[in-house]
């Protein structure tokens, strides 16, 4: 390990860290987590839980959905609880995720009678190699993201809320309206498109979805850590708390909102990806309010400004929504529930439970009577 | 106090501003010169008025404000930081979950080289330049007496620290001119020598140019060599600590009646305020 940087009076520069590994809990912990998660498919330990069984292709794909939303409420994360940004065109640019991977890296149209198969054009696209176009897709994703965000320039709260929620389904709109707008967007219109499946070297289509996935989540919390933990995590944190004073420090809060913006663009376009992998069919109707209330209900859940709130959000999510998967009055009754004893009980979300639990009177007390104990 | 040079830095040329039909400076003529500038005045008199015309919150209605020769309102507010203008706010502005260290780090915005790009790949001269800005800021801090304290959430330090915290943020985007509103209302006596020590340097080392708005006119009156009284929106009187206080227009309008009496009884010594 390096020396614990200090200025010339011996102060240091960075936070004392425990020594050894105690120092590295954050990186250990997360290592770990994210090994166990990818060994999962061969070690189908969930099996009690039938839902996340990942013995069985269902409870693969389940999991899959988990890392796919916690990816996007990663992204939408930094949005809303780093930068303080309500921007809520997150389903929209998931969609432009799920639609774009699947149109640019579909095979050309094909009706000739030489083809080798003959594809009609409801499923026919680019066919661009399926790995570059998730890179491709998410940076246009942020940039759609930065246009969405431009009445934060002058929008605040409720009315920046109503701004990009309308721009957001605007994309949806266009997607399902192709052909009267642009028939190279190939989107099928409103009856859905075939996403053509990637596999990772013969893997079978749920495990190279699971992988992705969690490649996904894998990206988004790195991205999340060093952006948080660096410049940009204080500058975006001054711009939610201190705008007014942003001016004089020469911090230009309508840019670094934009910069919030493009990220979560980027990482609801990431997630999109993922996700249509593992629903292997895309559909306008998907990507409505609906999953914009259902990435809200992971990221509240969750826990907003925690780096583990959405994976946990997810979690609970997709547990709810399959277990009440037949009745759908019923599941949005229990989520809307869930939603309220959320904001009244845990505000900051079930991710904040070892922090409330920690600084709870009764664990106080219980600390203060072991020390006595030792001594 | 310092051998500066006569030059002022800042100068507001006929400054008028209103709100609506509310005339708030009706055309302040004043020379900043490097060293201490003390601004006072009852309240609604204009002076926050005056620093937020400097920072860009307010337009000037008539006249301007000029930096070294340059009119302000040509440059757009958060440029003006790079050139040379910072400033403190009468309740401090800072993120209480972020660390004093995060803070003040907020002040050397403009002085980062890097992308945030490179900072997402961590390049070992990103990282140089982030220890480096720390190392200058923890060095600040030091300064004040706050390095103790440097990696403590800032919610955590009393309304005085914050607010000295505050003025090393300013502080570190090393200015010209470093605008100061209210720096002692809420500190203790121990911060405030603290505080003022640490100004001190600065003025006579970097020939800063400091205007402070203070409603302590005992210590208005001790640090500044020249002190100017706003009353609705005008300077009613300028001068040496001795020339305003005994300013019958200051004493009528700020002071107040008593105050000539009580100077008579016991030499200054009660308070102002």
């Amino acid at each position: 390990m390096a020396q614990v940087k200090t200025n010339s009076s011996g102060y240091p520069l960075y936070p004392p860290k425990p020594e050894g590994i105690k120092g590295q809990q954050k990186l250990v912990s997360a290592i770990l987590t994210f090994a166990f998660l990818a060994a999962l498919p061969w070690l189908p330990i969930l099996g009690w839980l039938t839902i996340f069984d990942t013995g069985t292709n269902y409870g693969l794909g389940n999991l899959a959905f988990v890392f796919a939303y916690a990816a996007a409420g990663v992204g939408f994360n930094f949005l809303i609880g780093y930068s303080g940004t309500l921007g809520l065109a997150h389903a929209g640019l998931f969609a432009i995720g799920a639609y774009g991977t699947a149109i640019l890296s579909a095979p050309p149209e094909c009706l000739e009678e030489t083809c080798e198969t003959i594809i009609r054009p409801a499923v026919a696209g680019y066919g661009w190699p399926f790995l570059l176009t998730i890179p491709l897709v998410c940076i246009f994703a942020s940039l759609v993201g930065v246009v969405v965000g431009f009445p934060a320039a002058r929008l605040k709260g409720f009315y920046l809320a109503i701004a990009t929620l309308a721009l957001g389904e605007l994309i949806v709109k266009l997607i399902s309206l192709d052909e009267k707008i642009w028939s190279g967007l190939k989107t099928n219109g409103g009856t859905g498109k075939q996403v053509p499946i990637f596999e990772f070297f013969g893997s079978g289509q749920l495990k190279s979805a699971y992988f992705l996935s969690l490649g996904a989540l894998l990206i988004t919390f790195v991205g999340y850590v060093i952006y948080t933990e660096n410049r940009l995590g204080r500058t975006l944190k001054s711009v939610r708390d201190i705008e007014i004073a942003t001016g004089p420090l020469g911090i230009s809060s309508t840019y670094y909102k934009l910069i919030a913006f493009g990220l979560s663009g980027f990482a609801a376009a990431l997630a999109g990806a993922a996700w249509s992998q593992n629903s292997a069919f895309v559909n306008p109707s998907s990507f409505k309010t609906r999953l914009l209330v259902f990435l809200l209900v992971v990221l509240i859940l969750g826990g907003t400004g925690k780096l583990w709130g959405p994976l946990i959000g997810a979690i609970i999510f997709v547990y709810i929504r399959q277990e009440f998967q037949d009745s759908q009055k019923l599941l949005f009754f229990l989520i809307g529930i869930a939603l309220m004893l959320a904001i009244l009980i845990l505000p900051k979300g079930v991710a904040s439970l070892p922090d409330r639990f920690r600084d709870s009177r009764w664990a106080q007390d219980l600390r203060r009577r072991l020390k006595t104990v030792k001594i | 106090m310092n051998s500066a040079s006569t030059t002022a830095p800042l100068s507001l040329d006929d400054l008028h501003v209103s709100f609506g039909g509310n005339r708030v400076l009706e055309g302040v003529n004043i020379d900043f010169v490097p060293g201490f500038n003390g601004l006072i005045g009852p309240n609604g008199a204009g002076k926050t008025t005056i620093f937020n015309v400097l920072s860009g919150y307010v337009k000037a209605t008539r006249g301007g404000a000029f930096l070294d020769g340059k009119d302000l309102s040509d440059l757009k507010p958060t440029d003006r930081v790079s050139n040379g203008i910072s400033r403190t706010f009468q309740s401090p502005k800072l993120i209480l979950d972020a660390t004093v260290l995060e803070n003040v780090l907020l002040g050397m915005h403009r002085k980062f080289r890097h992308g945030h790009v490179t900072e997402l790949f961590r390049l070992p001269n990103q990282r140089r330049e982030e220890d480096q800005a720390r190392e200058v800021c923890i060095d600040m801090l030091e300064e004040f007496g706050l390095a103790e304290d440097a990696h403590k959430e800032t919610g955590d330090l009393s309304l005085g620290s914050q607010k000295i915290v505050e003025v090393c943020r300013a502080l570190v985007a090393e200015p010209k001119v470093l605008l100061l509103d209210e720096p002692a209302a809420g500190l203790g006596a121990n911060d405030v020598t603290i505080l003022l020590k640490g100004l001190r340097k600065f003025v006579q080392e970097k020939n800063l140019c400091l205007v402070i708005i203070e409603h302590d006119l005992e210590l208005v009156t001790a640090l500044c060599p020249i002190i100017y009284v706003l009353h609705f929106g005008r300077i009613i009187s300028e001068g040496s600590a001795e020339a305003i206080t005994t300013d019958p227009a200051v004493i009528e309008a700020y002071l107040g009646k008593g105050y000539a009496q009580d100077n008579e009884k016991d030499q200054g010594d009660s308070s102002a305020i």
